[in-house]
């Protein structure tokens, strides 16, 4: 059957609704690219890791590498490291952050010391790492903290705390304040109320603010680099970087643990899917 | 209310304050009588060629870095928008690279940048591209380009979720008068779509440029500043003074440097966010 002229230009117009499509799936697979070819590198036995032509499928798999890395290797124990500390510096920012929040979005304040006192603690959060790290380096010294995992919770939680102040204000400016009043006059407290009345309502957001603070602990690498230079106080990410300077590398082991050290990530994220933009823009663009 | 009463909210606020003060001032502190404790820590800013490179490399850097994933962020985020299907799918997907460590997202290009063994040159070679030049990372004329493609790709997620928020928060009746005034797609996008996406845009550009300007976690993994001094920014020249050759007051001294730059942003940052 022979097309007309309308039916051509009907094809045509079809092919061209999928240029777009094409366009986002070829962005895509820039996108996850890399992240698929550290896999199959963690994946892959030592002479198919950098055969020519690449390998993209089709390999042999084994699991060597990441028993290499995790069984007999430190990795397992940076994991517990990085695990301990994101969990350790997460819960304190959080149990210091969260009254202040509330305080800023509760209480009348004199002369708008509310938003001033906001906007410094957000300033705080603004300054670059590299600026305070040398004098926290030598207070930490000083402290007798360097190389332990306390000395840097105690520095993740001083970085996660203005982040958790900013978020949490936001949520709780959103919480109507007669609910807490009515249950103050009912003789909750006013801790009580935060407790028992208000916390259970922001639970999304306050859930969201967990997870970035886990997030950015688990993921940081200056403070970590800098604070804890022996073997038993590495983190994953000091921990893999350590092994990329080396001489001789292990790629295998290397990627397995870098393949480990992102799915966490991965997995909080698809949980706080809904706060990504708001928690990344700091709450200014509300998602 | 009682003026000179301190307010209630106060004792919510203290352990927070508190801690803020012991961890972000006092160090800032520290810094200045570190830095101050010998006047040459200042001069020597002015006459050290290494910190004139490394600085022209970081604005250079972010400049480049910036622009790039400003306009693939924002033409991503147009394309998603646009599509009729998947966009959740899509979004997802596309954010991936910003989320990994960034740790772990530098090691991966490592594997693809290697010019002998790396996926990237033996990909090219196997379409016929003569790769013996391309060294990428190791290349002394080609470090930098490449370190600031693995930015473009890890932080265009960024810019590609904020402007994507934005363009949803759009309200549809604006977009709708304009059409039915008979205006193109062109017009409709830069008379009203971009005005009404200016806030949104200048934000997630503050917020990029301030992460950009520390700059430090892919480089250190990629190039440690090298080959030579071609991908040596502020953060790592910061990093090598204090921690390599032990010269701490010079680091301080430089790091405010760095932090006026900060400053300079985060100013107009937190105007942009009073604005909206």
């Amino acid at each position: 059957m022979k097309r007309t002229r309308a039916g051509w230009y009907e094809a045509a117009r079809k092919a061209a609704a999928l240029v777009p499509y094409l366009a986002a799936v070829a962005a895509v697979f820039i996108a996850l690219a890399p992240v698929y070819w550290l896999l199959t590198i963690s994946l892959k036995r030592e002479v198919d890791q950098f055969a020519y032509p690449p390998q993209w499928i089709g390999f042999t798999a084994t699991l060597e590498h990441y028993r290499d890395a995790f069984a007999g290797g430190s990795f397992a124990a940076y994991f517990e490291n990085s695990v301990l500390l994101a969990a350790i510096s997460t819960l304190a920012a959080l149990a210091i952050g969260v009254p202040a929040a509330y305080g800023l979005a509760r209480f009348e304040w004199p002369r708008q010391w509310d938003h001033r006192i906001g906007d410094w603690i957000l300033s705080t959060r603004m300054l670059p790492p590299i600026v305070t790290i040398v004098p926290l380096f030598l207070m930490l010294r000083q402290a007798r903290l360097l190389n332990s995992l306390t000395g840097l919770a105690i520095v993740y939680t001083g970085f996660n705390l203005p982040f958790v102040v900013w978020m949490m204000r936001g949520f709780f400016e959103e919480v109507p304040k007669e609910i807490e009043e009515a249950a103050m006059l009912d003789g909750e407290s006013r801790a009580g109320a935060l407790l028992r009345i208000v916390l259970p309502l922001v639970r999304p957001g306050l859930a969201a603010t967990a997870v970035f603070c886990l997030v950015v602990a688990w993921n940081e690498f200056l403070f970590a680099l800098i604070l804890t230079q022996t073997e038993a106080a590495m983190t994953l990410p000091v921990g893999i970087a350590s092994r990329v300077t080396q001489y001789e590398i292990k790629w295998g082991a290397m990627s397995a643990a870098g393949v480990v050290a992102m799915i966490p990530v991965l997995v909080f994220a698809a949980a706080a899917q809904k706060y990504l933009v708001r928690g990344l823009s700091l709450g200014a663009v509300k998602g | 209310m009682n003026r000179r009463r301190i307010p209630e909210g106060f004792p919510w606020v203290l352990p927070s304050l508190v801690v803020l003060l012991a961890l972000s001032i006092y160090p800032l502190i520290y810094s200045v009588k570190l830095a101050a404790a010998d006047r040459r820590n200042f001069t020597r800013l002015f006459t050290d060629r290494l910190f004139l490179t490394a600085s022209i490399q970081t604005i250079w850097l972010t400049l480049s870095a910036l622009s790039i994933e400003f306009l693939l962020g924002l033409a991503l985020a147009l394309l998603i928008d646009s599509l009729a299907r998947g966009r959740m799918f899509f979004r997802t997907a596309l954010l991936i690279p910003m989320l990994l460590p960034p740790v772990v997202a530098a090691v991966a290009w490592r594997l693809i940048y290697n010019p002998q063994f790396g996926v990237l040159n033996g990909t090219l070679r196997r379409l016929g591209f003569h790769t013996a030049d391309l060294t990428w990372t190791s290349g002394e004329s080609s470090a930098l380009a490449s370190v600031i493609l693995v930015d473009v790709w890890e932080w265009t997620p960024f810019l590609f979720l904020l402007l994507s928020a934005g363009l949803q928060a759009i309200p549809p009746e604006p977009l709708e008068a304009a059409r039915v005034d008979g205006a193109g797609a062109w017009r409709i996008f830069r008379d009203v779509t971009l005005p009404l996406l200016k806030p949104t845009i200048v934000l997630a550009l503050l917020l990029r440029t301030m992460d950009l300007v520390r700059i430090f976690d892919q480089i250190f993994i990629l190039t440690q500043g090298g080959p030579g001094t071609a991908t040596e920014t502020v953060s790592l020249y910061i990093y090598r003074t204090a921690f390599r050759f032990s010269n701490f007051g010079y680091a301080a001294a430089m790091s405010f440097v760095l932090l006026a730059a900060t400053l300079l942003f985060s100013r107009g940052l937190l105007r942009a966010m009073r604005a909206r």
